[in-house]
């Protein structure tokens, strides 16, 4: 029973660690975003722009004047949330660059195969290199 | 016994939480797990298999297909995973609907599970309409879902072809008119 306890404070400890770091979502979570509060402008004022090189939201800064204050409020956050998850996921190298020399030494860099490293190595990896495979929706 | 209990309770809470989603939503992981696992690199390029459905509309003109593309077996072997991308009638314009899918294949895509391995995003119609126009539309299509992705989503570039084939590699070839048949396919090509 003791053990148990022990094992749900962890568990609440790691939950609320994990809660605390969690400042990034993902690209689908983020430009869902978009479709959801802004699908009437796009309809009515962006049909033919692309979901490339950014062309939706620049159409709907250039139609501000036009579109609904939610959309005009939604298309910054969603911008904000995909450099946020961008800029996360460019941070890892360097965060981690002492992780890898010590687990993952003889890996070959690129393709991956370092951050797979990373992955398996979980445990022991330290905590910031954890935190910082996290942000970057990697696990 | 007690934490028996309490750890069989726990999986059953995920396990219908779980259940409830998949049947109506598609995950990242579900993309994942579908694509990961390629073995050594497969010797098709994205241009060979371009070409291979323009020559079969030029030599096996006709309202359908005759028959399948001679690499069709080849790709079939390979890891992959179908969806369902919604664009504007008769355009390769993303419909809005669609965002959240593309926006998950660029989850999955930048995951150390699936990076650097090489993909095709491959573009499918319907057998309505004639079979050049419905290549050319699938050729823009997948260059759209392309480029939404190395842009916007910035997944690296240099992994990703965009191929389009038309209506020459039904889904159902029984029923070729069907919504089945559009899709968009990634398949994976391996490591380089």
């Amino acid at each position: 029973m003791k053990y148990l306890r022990v094992c749900a404070t962890t568990v609440v400890l790691m939950m609320s660690v994990s809660l605390a770091s969690a400042q990034t979502v993902g690209f689908a979570d983020a430009i869902k975003i978009l479709a959801a509060s802004c699908g009437n402008d796009i309809q009515a004022h962006c049909q033919s722009a692309s979901l490339a090189n950014n062309g939706i939201t620049n159409c709907l800064e250039k139609n501000q004047s036009r579109i609904s204050q939610k959309c005009n409020a939604d298309r910054l956050v969603v911008i904000g949330l995909i450099e946020a998850r961008l800029a996360a996921q460019s941070e890892v190298a360097k965060i981690c660059n002492r992780d890898m020399a010590q687990y993952c030494k003889g890996v070959k860099p690129g393709a991956g195969h370092m951050l797979r490293c990373l992955l398996k190595a979980q445990p022991s990896v330290s905590a910031k290199c954890n935190e910082a495979i996290d942000l970057a929706g990697y696990r | 016994m007690n934490k028996l209990f309490l750890s069989s309770v726990a999986i059953a809470v995920i396990a219908s939480a779980t259940g409830a989603l998949s049947q109506t939503k598609l995950s990242r992981n579900e993309i994942i797990n579908s694509l990961q696992g390629a073995q050594q690199e497969v010797n098709i390029s994205a241009d060979e298999l371009q070409k291979a459905a323009i020559e079969n509309v030029e030599k096996y003109p006709g309202a359908n297909s005759p028959q399948q593309l001679p690499l069709a077996a080849k790709l079939a072997s390979l890891r992959q995973f179908n969806l369902e991308i919604t664009f504007h009638f008769d355009s390769a314009t993303i419909a809005p609907a669609s965002y959240e899918t593309v926006g998950l294949i660029a989850d999955a895509l930048h995951t150390p599970y699936l990076q650097g391995q090489t993909f095709f995003i491959v573009g499918h119609t319907d057998a309505k309409g004639t079979r050049e126009y419905n290549l050319e539309l699938s050729i823009k299509r997948a260059e759209a879902v392309r480029d939404a992705l190395v842009t916007t989503f910035q997944v690296p570039a240099e992994y990703l072809f965009a191929v389009g084939l038309g209506e020459e590699q039904l889904r159902d070839p029984s029923n070729p008119d069907a919504a089945v048949n559009r899709r968009v396919q990634l398949i994976n090509l391996g490591y380089k």
